[in-house]
Protein backbone atom coordinates (compact mmCIF):
# COMPACT_ATOMS: atom_id res chain seq x y z
CA UNK A 1 0.00 0.00 0.00
CA UNK A 2 0.93 3.72 -0.72
CA UNK A 3 3.16 2.93 -3.44
CA UNK A 4 3.94 5.82 -5.77
CA UNK A 5 5.85 6.30 -8.66
CA UNK A 6 9.28 7.46 -8.08
CA UNK A 7 9.99 10.80 -9.56
CA UNK A 8 12.74 10.54 -12.25
CA UNK A 9 14.95 13.20 -11.29
CA UNK A 10 16.44 15.95 -13.98
CA UNK A 11 20.12 16.12 -13.25
CA UNK A 12 21.67 18.96 -15.57
CA UNK A 13 25.57 19.73 -15.18
CA UNK A 14 24.94 22.90 -13.96
CA UNK A 15 23.04 20.98 -10.99
CA UNK A 16 25.53 18.06 -10.82
CA UNK A 17 28.17 21.45 -10.72
CA UNK A 18 26.28 23.90 -8.25
CA UNK A 19 26.07 20.84 -5.65
CA UNK A 20 28.99 18.75 -5.85
CA UNK A 21 31.63 21.34 -7.20
CA UNK A 22 33.18 21.71 -4.19
CA UNK A 23 33.68 18.11 -2.70
CA UNK A 24 35.31 17.30 -6.64
CA UNK A 25 36.95 20.32 -6.60
CA UNK A 26 35.59 20.83 -9.93
CA UNK A 27 36.68 24.08 -11.73
CA UNK A 28 34.78 25.40 -15.19
CA UNK A 29 37.01 25.87 -17.77
CA UNK A 30 35.13 26.70 -21.04
CA UNK A 31 31.34 25.57 -22.22
CA UNK A 32 29.31 27.54 -19.77
CA UNK A 33 26.91 28.13 -22.35
CA UNK A 34 25.98 24.15 -22.22
CA UNK A 35 25.42 23.72 -18.28
CA UNK A 36 21.81 23.07 -19.05
CA UNK A 37 22.99 19.99 -20.85
CA UNK A 38 21.26 16.76 -18.98
CA UNK A 39 23.46 13.81 -17.57
CA UNK A 40 21.14 11.04 -19.01
CA UNK A 41 23.10 8.45 -16.59
CA UNK A 42 24.40 8.28 -13.27
CA UNK A 43 27.29 7.03 -13.78
CA UNK A 44 31.26 8.30 -15.10
CA UNK A 45 32.74 6.91 -18.36
CA UNK A 46 36.44 7.19 -19.21
CA UNK A 47 36.59 7.26 -23.13
CA UNK A 48 39.85 5.66 -23.86
CA UNK A 49 38.24 4.06 -26.60
CA UNK A 50 36.06 6.18 -27.96
CA UNK A 51 39.20 9.10 -28.22
CA UNK A 52 41.02 6.04 -30.19
CA UNK A 53 38.13 6.32 -32.96
CA UNK A 54 35.89 3.62 -31.55
CA UNK A 55 32.40 4.50 -31.42
CA UNK A 56 30.26 1.37 -31.88
CA UNK A 57 29.41 1.22 -28.34
CA UNK A 58 30.44 4.98 -26.65
CA UNK A 59 28.56 5.96 -23.04
CA UNK A 60 27.68 8.89 -23.99
CA UNK A 61 25.05 9.83 -21.74
CA UNK A 62 27.41 10.26 -18.89
CA UNK A 63 30.07 12.53 -17.29
CA UNK A 64 33.44 12.05 -19.61
CA UNK A 65 36.68 11.89 -17.54
CA UNK A 66 39.85 12.18 -19.17
CA UNK A 67 42.38 10.34 -16.51
CA UNK A 68 45.86 10.01 -16.88
CA UNK A 69 46.27 7.15 -19.50
CA UNK A 70 43.50 9.12 -21.88
CA UNK A 71 45.75 12.65 -21.70
CA UNK A 72 48.62 10.54 -22.16
CA UNK A 73 47.61 9.18 -25.43
CA UNK A 74 45.49 12.63 -26.24
CA UNK A 75 49.25 14.16 -25.79
CA UNK A 76 51.14 11.58 -28.17
CA UNK A 77 48.92 13.43 -30.54
CA UNK A 78 49.82 16.50 -32.32
CA UNK A 79 47.45 19.45 -31.91
CA UNK A 80 45.26 19.23 -34.82
CA UNK A 81 44.84 15.78 -34.58
CA UNK A 82 44.06 16.14 -30.59
CA UNK A 83 41.44 18.63 -31.50
CA UNK A 84 39.52 16.20 -33.69
CA UNK A 85 39.67 13.51 -31.48
CA UNK A 86 37.95 15.79 -28.85
CA UNK A 87 35.70 17.13 -31.54
CA UNK A 88 34.42 13.62 -32.30
CA UNK A 89 33.73 13.32 -28.76
CA UNK A 90 31.77 16.24 -28.70
CA UNK A 91 29.40 15.93 -31.26
CA UNK A 92 28.24 12.15 -29.31
CA UNK A 93 26.48 14.87 -26.96
CA UNK A 94 27.97 13.93 -24.16
CA UNK A 95 26.74 15.74 -20.87
CA UNK A 96 30.38 17.33 -20.16
CA UNK A 97 33.84 17.03 -19.99
CA UNK A 98 36.53 16.15 -17.27
CA UNK A 99 40.05 16.55 -17.04
CA UNK A 100 41.54 15.00 -14.15
CA UNK A 101 44.65 15.12 -11.73
CA UNK A 102 45.11 18.83 -12.44
CA UNK A 103 45.99 18.73 -15.69
CA UNK A 104 45.47 21.61 -17.98
CA UNK A 105 43.69 21.13 -21.63
CA UNK A 106 45.29 23.10 -24.06
CA UNK A 107 43.38 26.47 -25.56
CA UNK A 108 42.45 24.66 -28.60
CA UNK A 109 40.26 22.20 -26.41
CA UNK A 110 38.80 25.20 -24.30
CA UNK A 111 37.97 26.94 -27.91
CA UNK A 112 36.02 23.66 -29.29
CA UNK A 113 34.25 23.18 -26.11
CA UNK A 114 32.56 26.49 -26.62
CA UNK A 115 31.86 26.51 -29.69
CA UNK A 116 29.70 23.25 -29.22
CA UNK A 117 28.96 24.18 -25.69
CA UNK A 118 29.69 21.06 -23.78
CA UNK A 119 30.73 22.30 -20.63
CA UNK A 120 34.90 21.58 -19.76
CA UNK A 121 36.14 21.13 -16.47
CA UNK A 122 39.53 20.13 -14.58
CA UNK A 123 40.13 18.75 -11.25
CA UNK A 124 42.89 18.35 -8.92
CA UNK A 125 41.73 15.29 -7.30
CA UNK A 126 43.78 12.21 -9.01
CA UNK A 127 41.44 10.07 -11.64
CA UNK A 128 40.53 7.08 -9.19
CA UNK A 129 39.61 8.76 -6.70
CA UNK A 130 37.70 11.42 -8.60
CA UNK A 131 35.56 8.56 -10.13
CA UNK A 132 34.94 7.00 -7.12
CA UNK A 133 33.57 10.26 -5.40
CA UNK A 134 31.56 11.34 -8.30
CA UNK A 135 30.50 8.40 -8.67
CA UNK A 136 28.85 8.81 -5.64
CA UNK A 137 27.73 12.07 -6.36
CA UNK A 138 26.01 11.15 -9.11
CA UNK A 139 24.21 8.03 -6.64
CA UNK A 140 22.95 10.57 -4.90
CA UNK A 141 21.44 13.15 -7.20
CA UNK A 142 19.92 10.12 -8.93
CA UNK A 143 18.46 8.42 -6.16
CA UNK A 144 14.27 7.82 -6.67
CA UNK A 145 13.24 10.12 -4.35
CA UNK A 146 8.73 10.83 -4.23
CA UNK A 147 6.93 13.17 -1.76
CA UNK A 148 5.10 11.13 1.23
CA UNK A 149 2.10 13.83 2.95
CA UNK A 150 3.35 13.71 6.19
CA UNK A 151 5.64 14.77 9.05
CA UNK A 152 8.79 13.24 10.01
CA UNK A 153 10.52 13.30 13.34
CA UNK A 154 13.36 11.95 14.65
CA UNK A 155 12.49 10.03 18.46
CA UNK A 156 16.03 8.88 19.92
CA UNK A 157 17.17 7.61 16.54
CA UNK A 158 13.97 6.03 15.14
CA UNK A 159 12.81 8.24 12.22
CA UNK A 160 9.30 8.16 12.22
CA UNK A 161 7.29 9.58 9.26
CA UNK A 162 3.72 10.36 10.61
CA UNK A 163 0.88 10.26 7.76
CA UNK A 164 -2.76 11.23 8.48
CA UNK A 165 -5.52 13.42 6.43
CA UNK A 166 -4.80 16.95 7.41
CA UNK A 167 -6.67 18.07 10.05
CA UNK A 168 -6.20 15.25 12.06
CA UNK A 169 -3.56 16.32 14.56
CA UNK A 170 -0.01 15.60 12.76
CA UNK A 171 1.51 19.39 13.19
CA UNK A 172 -0.20 19.16 16.81
CA UNK A 173 1.76 15.99 17.78
CA UNK A 174 4.80 17.24 16.10
CA UNK A 175 5.09 20.01 18.37
CA UNK A 176 4.49 17.69 21.55
CA UNK A 177 7.21 15.85 20.29
CA UNK A 178 9.76 18.36 19.65
CA UNK A 179 8.22 19.97 23.19
CA UNK A 180 9.70 16.45 24.65
CA UNK A 181 13.10 17.22 23.14
CA UNK A 182 13.17 14.84 19.70
CA UNK A 183 13.66 16.44 16.44
CA UNK A 184 12.02 17.94 13.71
CA UNK A 185 12.67 16.83 10.34
CA UNK A 186 10.59 17.80 7.97
CA UNK A 187 6.73 19.01 8.13
CA UNK A 188 3.79 18.18 6.33
CA UNK A 189 5.42 16.74 3.14
CA UNK A 190 8.62 14.57 3.42
CA UNK A 191 10.92 14.06 0.70
CA UNK A 192 12.04 10.54 0.77
CA UNK A 193 15.11 9.18 -1.88
CA UNK A 194 16.56 5.41 -1.64
CA UNK A 195 19.99 5.26 -0.95
CA UNK A 196 21.52 2.09 -2.52
CA UNK A 197 18.70 0.10 -2.95
CA UNK A 198 18.11 -0.40 0.44
CA UNK A 199 17.85 2.51 2.59
CA UNK A 200 15.16 5.30 2.81
CA UNK A 201 16.55 8.75 4.00
CA UNK A 202 13.66 11.41 4.65
CA UNK A 203 14.23 15.06 4.59
CA UNK A 204 12.23 18.45 3.92
CA UNK A 205 12.47 20.77 0.86
CA UNK A 206 15.27 23.15 1.28
CA UNK A 207 12.18 25.90 1.41
CA UNK A 208 10.31 24.89 4.09
CA UNK A 209 12.92 23.59 6.20
CA UNK A 210 12.98 23.95 9.69
CA UNK A 211 9.97 25.61 9.87
CA UNK A 212 6.08 24.46 10.58
CA UNK A 213 3.17 25.67 10.03
CA UNK A 214 0.71 25.27 12.54
CA UNK A 215 -3.16 26.08 12.28
CA UNK A 216 -4.03 29.29 14.20
CA UNK A 217 -0.24 30.51 15.00
CA UNK A 218 0.45 30.52 11.27
CA UNK A 219 4.41 29.72 10.45
CA UNK A 220 6.70 29.17 12.78
CA UNK A 221 10.97 28.76 12.76
CA UNK A 222 11.12 25.92 14.88
CA UNK A 223 15.12 26.06 16.04
CA UNK A 224 13.98 29.62 17.00
CA UNK A 225 11.46 28.47 19.30
CA UNK A 226 12.94 24.67 20.32
CA UNK A 227 16.47 25.22 19.89
CA UNK A 228 19.14 24.32 17.89
CA UNK A 229 18.87 20.18 18.52
CA UNK A 230 15.74 19.97 17.79
CA UNK A 231 15.53 20.16 14.07
CA UNK A 232 17.59 17.84 11.52
CA UNK A 233 18.24 18.21 8.42
CA UNK A 234 17.53 14.24 7.41
CA UNK A 235 17.36 11.24 8.92
CA UNK A 236 16.88 7.49 7.56
CA UNK A 237 13.05 6.47 8.05
CA UNK A 238 12.38 3.91 10.40
CA UNK A 239 8.82 3.89 11.09
CA UNK A 240 5.51 4.53 9.47
CA UNK A 241 2.82 6.27 11.97
CA UNK A 242 -0.76 6.67 10.08
CA UNK A 243 -3.03 8.68 12.28
CA UNK A 244 -6.86 7.62 11.61
CA UNK A 245 -10.10 8.92 12.31
CA UNK A 246 -11.47 6.68 15.37
CA UNK A 247 -15.02 6.49 13.63
CA UNK A 248 -13.53 5.92 10.38
CA UNK A 249 -10.95 3.08 10.94
CA UNK A 250 -11.85 0.91 7.78
CA UNK A 251 -9.78 -2.21 8.99
CA UNK A 252 -10.00 -3.49 12.59
CA UNK A 253 -7.31 -1.63 14.99
CA UNK A 254 -4.18 -3.82 15.87
CA UNK A 255 -5.13 -4.54 19.43
CA UNK A 256 -2.12 -7.15 19.91
CA UNK A 257 0.52 -5.87 17.81
CA UNK A 258 2.39 -9.44 17.35
CA UNK A 259 1.59 -8.91 13.71
CA UNK A 260 4.23 -6.56 11.92
CA UNK A 261 1.78 -4.18 9.35
CA UNK A 262 4.24 -2.40 6.91
CA UNK A 263 3.88 0.44 4.58
CA UNK A 264 5.70 0.63 1.31
CA UNK A 265 8.13 3.15 -0.21
CA UNK A 266 9.99 3.20 -2.96
CA UNK A 267 9.71 -0.58 -3.02
CA UNK A 268 10.99 -0.85 1.03
CA UNK A 269 8.41 -1.94 3.48
CA UNK A 270 8.67 -0.21 6.78
CA UNK A 271 7.07 -0.87 9.67
CA UNK A 272 3.71 0.32 10.34
CA UNK A 273 1.11 1.57 13.21
CA UNK A 274 -2.15 2.79 12.70
CA UNK A 275 -3.15 4.87 15.72
CA UNK A 276 -7.17 5.77 16.10
CA UNK A 277 -7.68 9.28 16.87
CA UNK A 278 -10.14 10.84 18.94
CA UNK A 279 -10.14 14.15 21.73
CA UNK A 280 -8.55 13.07 24.83
CA UNK A 281 -5.43 10.88 23.17
CA UNK A 282 -2.38 12.19 23.60
CA UNK A 283 -1.77 11.07 20.47
CA UNK A 284 2.24 12.08 20.73
CA UNK A 285 3.27 10.03 23.89
CA UNK A 286 1.55 7.16 21.92
CA UNK A 287 3.54 8.03 18.85
CA UNK A 288 6.61 8.26 21.41
CA UNK A 289 5.67 4.23 23.00
CA UNK A 290 5.26 3.29 18.78
CA UNK A 291 8.91 4.50 17.96
CA UNK A 292 10.27 3.11 21.50
CA UNK A 293 8.39 -0.22 21.09
CA UNK A 294 9.92 -0.38 17.23
CA UNK A 295 13.84 -0.03 18.73
CA UNK A 296 12.96 -2.86 21.00
CA UNK A 297 11.92 -4.96 18.03
CA UNK A 298 14.72 -3.87 16.09
CA UNK A 299 16.62 -4.99 18.81
CA UNK A 300 14.94 -8.42 18.43
CA UNK A 301 12.06 -7.81 21.14
CA UNK A 302 8.30 -8.32 20.11
CA UNK A 303 6.78 -7.68 23.36
CA UNK A 304 3.45 -8.56 22.20
CA UNK A 305 4.82 -11.82 21.20
CA UNK A 306 6.96 -13.18 23.87
CA UNK A 307 4.25 -11.98 26.00
CA UNK A 308 1.32 -14.39 24.07
CA UNK A 309 4.45 -16.98 23.75
CA UNK A 310 4.86 -17.09 27.96
CA UNK A 311 0.63 -17.22 28.27
CA UNK A 312 0.44 -20.15 26.02
CA UNK A 313 3.39 -21.64 28.08
CA UNK A 314 1.08 -21.39 31.50
CA UNK A 315 -1.89 -22.23 29.89
CA UNK A 316 -0.33 -25.29 28.80
CA UNK A 317 1.58 -26.56 32.03
CA UNK A 318 -1.34 -25.60 34.40
CA UNK A 319 -3.96 -27.75 32.49
CA UNK B 1 -35.57 3.81 19.17
CA UNK B 2 -37.52 1.12 20.35
CA UNK B 3 -36.33 -0.16 23.72
CA UNK B 4 -35.64 -4.13 23.53
CA UNK B 5 -36.81 -6.21 25.88
CA UNK B 6 -35.27 -6.84 29.09
CA UNK B 7 -34.94 -10.24 30.58
CA UNK B 8 -35.26 -10.14 34.18
CA UNK B 9 -31.59 -10.67 35.70
CA UNK B 10 -28.62 -11.63 34.06
CA UNK B 11 -28.05 -14.33 31.75
CA UNK B 12 -25.43 -17.13 32.92
CA UNK B 13 -23.84 -19.77 30.85
CA UNK B 14 -20.90 -22.28 31.46
CA UNK B 15 -18.43 -22.68 28.57
CA UNK B 16 -15.65 -24.45 27.83
CA UNK B 17 -12.41 -23.63 26.27
CA UNK B 18 -11.74 -26.28 23.14
CA UNK B 19 -8.65 -24.83 21.22
CA UNK B 20 -5.97 -26.29 21.37
CA UNK B 21 -4.09 -23.11 22.45
CA UNK B 22 -6.48 -21.54 24.61
CA UNK B 23 -7.72 -18.41 25.07
CA UNK B 24 -3.94 -16.09 23.89
CA UNK B 25 -3.46 -12.98 22.32
CA UNK B 26 -5.47 -13.86 19.24
CA UNK B 27 -8.84 -15.71 20.85
CA UNK B 28 -8.52 -12.94 23.21
CA UNK B 29 -9.04 -9.88 20.91
CA UNK B 30 -11.49 -11.83 18.50
CA UNK B 31 -13.38 -12.01 22.03
CA UNK B 32 -13.00 -8.48 22.73
CA UNK B 33 -13.77 -7.60 18.92
CA UNK B 34 -17.16 -8.89 19.81
CA UNK B 35 -18.14 -8.22 23.52
CA UNK B 36 -17.33 -4.55 22.83
CA UNK B 37 -20.01 -4.50 20.23
CA UNK B 38 -22.86 -5.35 22.51
CA UNK B 39 -24.28 -2.80 25.13
CA UNK B 40 -24.66 -5.32 27.72
CA UNK B 41 -22.02 -5.66 30.51
CA UNK B 42 -20.13 -8.95 29.87
CA UNK B 43 -18.51 -10.50 32.82
CA UNK B 44 -16.32 -13.47 32.91
CA UNK B 45 -15.30 -15.71 35.95
CA UNK B 46 -12.56 -18.67 36.09
CA UNK B 47 -11.95 -20.39 39.07
CA UNK B 48 -14.22 -17.43 41.22
CA UNK B 49 -12.11 -14.43 39.66
CA UNK B 50 -14.18 -12.19 37.61
CA UNK B 51 -13.04 -10.01 34.47
CA UNK B 52 -14.23 -7.43 32.61
CA UNK B 53 -15.42 -9.34 29.13
CA UNK B 54 -14.29 -6.39 26.81
CA UNK B 55 -10.81 -6.24 28.48
CA UNK B 56 -8.32 -8.18 26.20
CA UNK B 57 -5.92 -7.69 29.12
CA UNK B 58 -8.13 -9.41 31.45
CA UNK B 59 -9.17 -11.89 29.25
CA UNK B 60 -5.43 -13.03 28.93
CA UNK B 61 -4.90 -12.66 33.02
CA UNK B 62 -7.61 -15.71 33.53
CA UNK B 63 -4.72 -18.08 31.77
CA UNK B 64 -7.94 -20.03 30.40
CA UNK B 65 -6.29 -22.72 28.35
CA UNK B 66 -7.61 -26.48 26.96
CA UNK B 67 -10.76 -27.08 28.64
CA UNK B 68 -10.96 -24.56 31.14
CA UNK B 69 -14.45 -23.64 32.46
CA UNK B 70 -15.27 -19.97 31.76
CA UNK B 71 -18.41 -18.66 33.22
CA UNK B 72 -19.87 -15.85 31.33
CA UNK B 73 -22.46 -13.31 33.21
CA UNK B 74 -24.09 -11.42 30.63
CA UNK B 75 -26.50 -8.11 31.66
CA UNK B 76 -28.32 -5.73 29.79
CA UNK B 77 -30.90 -5.33 26.55
CA UNK B 78 -28.65 -7.34 24.09
CA UNK B 79 -27.97 -9.92 26.36
CA UNK B 80 -29.11 -13.06 24.85
CA UNK B 81 -27.46 -12.37 20.95
CA UNK B 82 -24.19 -11.48 23.03
CA UNK B 83 -24.02 -14.67 24.27
CA UNK B 84 -25.17 -16.22 20.96
CA UNK B 85 -22.16 -14.91 19.49
CA UNK B 86 -19.67 -15.55 22.27
CA UNK B 87 -21.09 -18.92 22.18
CA UNK B 88 -20.69 -19.40 18.72
CA UNK B 89 -17.04 -18.25 19.22
CA UNK B 90 -16.21 -20.92 21.73
CA UNK B 91 -17.81 -23.82 19.11
CA UNK B 92 -15.74 -22.50 16.21
CA UNK B 93 -12.40 -22.82 18.12
CA UNK B 94 -11.89 -19.25 17.81
CA UNK B 95 -11.01 -19.77 13.94
CA UNK B 96 -8.15 -21.91 15.16
CA UNK B 97 -6.71 -25.25 15.03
Amino acid sequence: MGEKNPSIPVITVERFYLNHAEKLQLKLLAGGAGLSRRILEGSVNRPGLALAGFYKYFAFKRVQVIGGAEWEFLHSLDDHELTKRIEAMLKAKIPCLIFARNVNPPDSVLQICDKYQVPLFKTKIVTMKFINAATISLEMEFAPQVSEFGSMVDILGIGVLIRGESGIGKSESVLALLERGYSLVSDDVTRIRLLEGRELIGTSSETTRYHMEIRGLGIINVPAVFGVASVRPEKNVNLVVTLMDWGKMEQEVDRIGIEQQSYTILGIALPHVMIPVRPGRDIARLIQVAALDQKLKSLGHNAAREFNERLIERMRTRG
Amino acid sequence: MASPKKTSGPVIKELVVINRLGIHARPAALFVKVSSKFQSSITVEKDGEQINGKSIMGLMMLAAGLGARLTLIIDGPDAEAALRELEELFKNKFNED
